[in-house]
Formats: C-alpha cells, sequence, structure tokens
C-alpha cells in the first residue's frame, strides 16, 4: 500500500523533472537512439550463437557463453559502481510521518530494481536460452537458467549499490571489493583458475540440476539484506546523503586576462562556469575526444582521398568545441540571465566577447590538431580552411541561433544524454555547421580542382571575417529583439 | 528621475500592469506594497527593461530604458536569485561585480568592509559557492550587490525577506542613511508594512496592477496601510 504510493511519488518525481522537458525534435532524436541501441541488442541476442560457432567452430556456443557470463558480470559490477547512481529518495519529506523506518529502507533499495542495466541485458540472455538452450534442454533448465541469470544480475545491482554506499562510511570494504575482483583477473590472465571454465560448469550443473538456481537466488538475499542493515542503521539524513560540499577551488586569475577588461572577465566567468557544473564539466572532458577525432582516420591511407570526409573531421575537429559552446551560449547563463541583462555590461561587449571566447576555442582546437600534418600534409590544408569557415561564418550562425533557444538549462545535472534546455534550433543549426563546408567543396571536387575547392571553403571564411563588424550588427540586433523573451523563458522554472 | 507613461503589461490576456502616470523624483524612496500577485515585480522587471511592455514607456533620466542601456550605469537593483551568479564564492562575485562598476581593489575592499556588520561573517571567508549559502546570506549578497558603486538608483523587490531581525535593522539603517546622506533615489517592495514606513518617505499601493493609493509618509501611515490590508 505504502509502496504504491511511494512508487507514484517517485514517477511523479521523474516524469516531471526538468530533464525531461525537452523540446519534441530532441525526444525524438533520443527515442530513435534508444530504439537502436536496443535494436542492436536483441539483434546480438539472436545472433550470438551463430557468431559463437563462426569464431571457435570445434567448440559448443552453449559452454563458450556460459563462460563468457562471469567477464559479463565482473565489468557489469565495474561499470555499474562507475556510472549507477544510488538510489535517492527524499526521506527527508517523509521521516515525520507515521511511517515504519523498514518500509523506507525496503522501498529505498528496492528502487534500484528498476534501473535499465537489470533490464537491458535480457534482451541478448534471453534470445540466445530460446535459440540455443530450448532445444537442446528441458523447459525447465531453460527457465532455471534464466531465472538464475536474471537474479545474478540483480544480485550486481545489489552488490553495486552496497560497495557503493560503503565508500562513503568504510571505504576500505570497497577497496577490499576491488582488489578481490582484480586479484581474480589476474588469477584468471595467469590461467591458475580459468574462470570461464568454473562459470561454464556452473551453468552446466545448473542445466542439469536446476535446483541450483536457489544459490543465485540466496545471493540475491544476501546482498539485499547487506543493504538493508547497512541503511537501516543509518537513516538519519545526514548520515546518508553525502552532503556534496565541493571543496572551492581557487581558479587561479590569469594575469593576461585581467589586463583584457571587461572581455577578459567574462572570459574568467565562463571558465568559472564551465568548470563548476557537473553537466559542462562532462562536456569538457570531451575535449580530448574532439581532438583526437582525426586519429580514427588518418592514419589510414585510403581515406586520404576522401576530401569531402576529411572536411567533414576538420569541422568537427576546429569547430566541435565551439559548436558546444556558442549554440547554447545564453542558455548557460539562464541561471543568472536577468543579473547579466541588469548589470553595468554593453550587451555589445557582452556578445562580442561571447564571439570571441567562441573564436578562441576554435583558435586553441586548430593550433593543437596542427601536428596531424605529419598524416599528410594535405591534412593541415584542410583543416586550415575549415578553421576559417568555422570563425567566419558558423560561429555567427551559431551565436545568432543561440537566441532562439529559452529554455533554462539545469546545468547541475550530468551531461551525457542529458539534453534538458536543448531546443530544435539547437539541432537545426548543426546541419548547415556540417553540411555546408562540403557542399560548398563538391562542385570544385567532381571537376577535379580540389584546391580550388579548398581555396572556396576558405575564402567564404576569411570574407566573414573581414565584414565582421557587419555580421555582429546583425546578431545585436536580433538579440535586442530576442533577448525578452530568452529573458522570459529562463525565468520560468527557476 | 523616472517617470513612467500609460505602462501597462498583459499576460495571455489579463492586464497585470496598468499605471497611467507616474514620477518619481530624485532623493525619493518609493515603496510599494501590495498583496501577492498585484504586478509590484512586474512593475520592477519594466524598469529594469526585463520585460517589454504592451504600451507606454519607462524614462530614466529622460531616456527610455528599453532604448538606451546608459540607466544601467547608475542603477543597482536585485529582485530575486536570477539575479545571482550562484557558481561564484561571494568573494568572487563582488569582485568581478567590483570589476565592471569599474571599482579599484580598494575601493572593493572599502565596500566589503562597510557591508561587514551587515554580513554578520556568514558570507565572507566561508570558502562556499554562492548556491550552497542559506536563502537570508544569499539574500544580503544579492542586496548588497546592488548598493555597489554608489548607485543613484536602487531598486529592491523585498529586501528583507530571509533575512534575521538584526540584519533587517542593519538593512533598514544603511537604506535610510544613502536617502539621507546620497540623496538616493530607491523603490522597494516589501510585505511588511512596518518595514516600508520606515524606510519610505512615499509608499503605493497596488492592487491589481493599478496604483489605488499614493501616501507621502507622516505618523498615520502605517495605521492607515494597516485599516487598507485588514480583511
Amino acid at each position: 500500500m505504502l509502496f504504491k504510493i511511494f512508487l507514484e511519488q517517485q514517477w511523479k518525481e521523474n516524469t516531471r523533472s526538468s530533464i525531461w522537458q525537452r523540446n519534441l525534435a530532441t525526444n525524438i532524436f533520443i527515442g530513435f537512439f534508444l530504439l537502436l541501441m536496443m535494436g542492436y541488442l536483441l539483434m546480438l541476442g539472436i545472433l550470438i550463437d551463430p557468431i559463437l560457432r563462426k569464431i571457435f567452430p570445434d567448440d559448443d556456443p552453449i559452454i563458450i557463453f556460459n563462460g563468457i557470463i562471469v567477464y559479463y558480470l565482473g565489468f557489469d559490477v565495474l561499470v555499474r559502481y562507475l556510472m549507477q547512481s544510488l538510489p535517492t529518495f527524499a526521506i527527508e519529506s517523509y521521516l515525520h510521518l507515521p511511517i515504519r523506518k523498514r518500509t523506507m529502507v525496503h522501498f529505498v533499495i528496492s528502487k534500484s530494481v528498476f534501473h535499465p542495466l537489470n533490464f537491458l541485458p535480457l534482451l541478448v540472455f534471453i534470445p540466445f536460452a530460446l535459440r540455443s538452450l530450448a532445444p537442446a534442454y528441458s523447459s525447465l533448465s531453460t527457465v532455471a537458467w534464466v531465472i538464475a541469470v536474471i537474479f545474478l544480475i540483480f544480485n550486481n545491482n545489489f552488490l553495486a549499490t552496497y560497495l557503493k554506499r560503503q565508500l562513503v562510511s568504510k571505504p576500505l570494504i570497497t577497496l577490499l571489493a576491488g582488489v578481490v575482483l582484480i586479484a581474480l583477473a589476474v588469477i584468471d590472465h595467469f590461467g591458475f583458475i580459468k574462470l570461464t571454465a568454473v562459470s561454464s560448469a556452473f551453468f552446466a550443473a545448473l542445466l542439469k540440476y536446476p535446483v541450483l538456481t536457489a544459490l543465485p537466488v540466496l545471493l540475491v538475499l544476501s546482498s539485499y539484506s547487506l543493504n538493508f542493515f547497512l541503511l537501516k542503521s543509518k537513516l538519519y539524513p545526514e548520515e546518508i546523503i553525502k552532503r556534496k560540499s565541493y571543496h572551492v577551488q581557487d581558479i587561479p586569475r590569469i594575469k593576461y586576462l585581467t589586463s583584457l577588461g571587461l572581455t577578459g572577465d567574462l572570459v574568467m566567468l565562463d571558465m568559472k562556469l564551465w568548470w563548476r557544473h557537473k553537466r559542462t564539466r562532462t562536456m569538457l572532458y570531451m575535449f580530448p575526444i574532439f581532438i583526437l577525432y582525426g586519429f580514427m582516420f588518418y592514419p589510414m591511407p585510403q581515406y586520404h582521398n576522401e576530401i569531402g570526409w576529411l572536411i567533414f573531421v576538420g569541422t568537427f575537429m576546429t569547430g566541435g568545441m565551439t559548436m558546444n559552446y556558442l549554440n547554447y551560449v545564453f542558455g548557460y547563463e539562464s541561471n543568472h540571465f536577468d543579473g547579466i541583462l541588469t548589470s553595468r555590461v554593453d550587451m555589445d561587449m557582452y556578445i562580442k566577447a561571447k564571439l570571441s571566447i567562441g573564436m578562441l576555442i576554435s583558435t586553441i582546437c586548430f593550433i593543437i590538431t596542427i601536428p596531424y600534418l605529419f598524416f599528410d600534409l594535405e591534412i593541415l590544408l584542410i583543416n586550415f580552411v575549415t578553421y576559417l569557415f568555422n570563425l567566419g561564418f558558423i560561429s555567427y550562425v551559431l551565436i545568432y541561433m543561440a537566441t532562439y533557444n529559452k529554455k533554462r538549462m539545469d546545468l547541475s545535472k550530468g551531461s551525457s544524454f542529458n539534453y534538458q534546455g536543448v531546443g530544435a534550433a539547437n539541432w537545426l543549426v548543426l546541419l548547415p555547421a556540417f553540411v555546408l563546408p562540403i557542399l560548398i567543396y563538391a562542385p570544385f571536387g567532381l571537376m577535379g580542382y580540389r584546391y580550388a575547392g579548398l581555396a572556396a571553403i576558405g575564402f567564404i571564411g576569411i570574407i566573414g571575417l573581414l565584414t565582421r563588424k557587419y555580421w555582429v550588427k546583425a546578431i545585436e540586433r536580433n538579440f535586442y529583439k530576442r533577448k525578452y523573451i530568452m529573458a522570459d523563458g529562463f525565468r520560468e522554472g527557476g | 528621475m523616472l517617470t513612467i507613461n500609460n505602462l501597462s503589461k498583459v499576460y495571455s490576456g489579463a492586464t497585470v500592469l496598468d499605471i497611467k502616470e507616474l514620477f518619481i523624483g530624485k532623493g525619493e524612496s518609493f515603496g510599494l506594497v501590495g498583496n501577492n500577485g498585484a504586478g509590484k515585480t512586474t512593475l520592477f522587471r519594466l524598469i529594469l527593461d526585463l520585460i517589454r511592455p504592451q504600451t507606454g514607456y519607462v524614462l530614466s533620466k529622460e531616456n527610455n530604458v528599453s532604448k538606451s542601456e546608459s540607466w544601467k550605469y547608475y542603477t543597482g537593483s536585485y529582485l530575486d536569485r536570477n539575479f545571482l551568479i550562484d557558481f561564484l564564492t561571494p568573494e568572487e562575485y563582488f569582485e568581478f561585480n567590483g570589476r565592471i562598476h569599474g571599482m579599484s581593489a580598494e575601493d572593493l575592499k572599502s565596500f566589503l568592509s562597510s557591508m561587514e556588520d551587515f554580513f554578520n561573517e556568514e558570507v565572507l571567508g566561508r570558502k562556499k559557492f554562492i548556491r550552497d549559502l542559506s536563502k537570508g546570506n544569499q539574500q544580503k549578497i544579492g542586496v548588497a550587490a546592488a548598493l555597489m558603486a554608489e548607485p543613484e538608483v536602487i531598486i529592491l523587490d523585498e529586501p528583507f525577506n530571509g533575512l534575521d531581525p538584526s540584519s533587517q535593522i542593519r538593512l533598514i539603517n544603511m537604506l535610510n542613511k544613502l536617502t539621507k546622506e546620497k540623496q538616493t533615489t530607491m523603490l522597494i517592495s516589501s510585505h511588511d508594512l512596518n518595514h516600508v514606513t520606515e524606510v519610505c518617505n512615499r509608499i503605493a499601493i497596488l492592487e491589481k496592477g493599478i496604483i489605488v493609493k499614493d501616501l507621502k509618509t507622516s505618523e498615520n501611515t502605517l495605521r492607515e496601510l494597516q485599516s487598507y490590508f485588514s480583511v
């Protein structure tokens, strides 16, 4: 009864969370992406039998698969430990009500059962069981096998949450678990005991004696109890919730920036903003990915003649971070936008500063990617023209379109798959950014004038840079028109 | 100092503010009282050019606030948390504002020391971001930032909200001192009738977007206000 109410309230909390309040286009994109991922998993589940037959033609795929499960479980614990967030439940709002503490603890723990990591693997396991196990064994054995796997996954779930909870109070236990995991990996690697053999043996026995399913069930019961007693013993909010008191990092004042006046101050402010919010910080961690992207293509000579593709790579490396920045440049400030609008900052200075920061990021990216010239001198040329195009064209379009985003951005939540506060305009603008340089190049490239094509891209960039004044004016005019609408949107949900 | 002419704001068909004419002179401290939804914040936002009026305009020193940005250079304001850059520490926030105002390090230091009593050792030197401070301390930071660099006009929305009694009294004294010594023009809204009468020499009652009363503060003002709002 109480559980149902709790569940309902949790459902409301989640569905009403700001993360979901995003644009329709974004939701369609994410939905499509999720379906695609699930489709891949399902396909893997259906095809795993023939795949294993092909790789290990002499072995029984069932034995191989049963052996791999142990690796999956070990990896799963690790991933969960690192990625799965502890189920939180605003206990404070219930503690003063006549509700038994144990009910709340049961609820907090069992809530984690709804994590996607508990269900997605079944897209692989169940098709495998139906295709490979069902014909070879009795249906009872097959069902027992599936149940055993499900419970082992749940055991992982509770084990990982337990270890994560202990990290706060008894880090030694967590450390110990890590040592055990590493020791097992070492033992396996040097072949003292083959974990795969143990795993195969266990599941083979299970298929023979379905009663053995009781073992994983017992495991779940014990890992659940571990969580239960841990939480029960400390149900005071201050002990459960790790109050995140961020250590204030002093970001060193950069002399050069201070000498730039207002622009420098705004740069400093942006650096602090990016470093001190979870969402933007995860984006910063992506910086190396943008820069290293070239390594996926440049080492392979067959790409060196695919100029269109190389232009895409160049745009991505020299402009990707700038796009992340300028595309949401006002959205990032949605939490204090009123403050900016009423402060003594000249709005045209403000816009120019933002544009300069975007260009600076592009410049840094370009400089870092210069060493790619060792693969091919032409790469440098391509990256240079795409860099110019980024500066003289794309950055204007991005900041112009950024004014059409009027959703408050919640920066405290992580960034992977967090599209809260992202609007259709943010997606649309990426299209010209990536497609246009290739379209400009295409006619020249088709006629065989590859350098003329590259020069055309760079030329447009230079023209854009030379006529900067004009574009900045246009951006400003648009900003003044849109600022009330933006400020109004940002205020909502604040 | 401020001239409001035929100013109105409509939200989805409902008029939330409609002021035919209002003039606030230099050195006047203008209090705004009214129940929730009376349009106090809307008026302040219009004066600060944060929302676009349906009709009319606001002039600050003869300049339309939505056309020229000159008012920003002599107007200090704090309406709500959207004004705070909450991922900064209070020190960083004041430093940032100080630099925008063109204050020297010395100016900033003397400003912060003038706020020492008001902050009561709970704001500075705590090594915390503004977002991790209590509501009351956030309020103090916002109000203090509005007073930086000796603005000629100060606009505060519910400045006493969330402040402890001592801080409320300190704020009242600070504001009174500014009116007396610097002839600062002030616009202050509050739900606390006592506070407004203590700070403001002119008080207007706003009801459903219309100024229904415009009083010069005297001994009887408090009683008059109380009888107006008593149900």
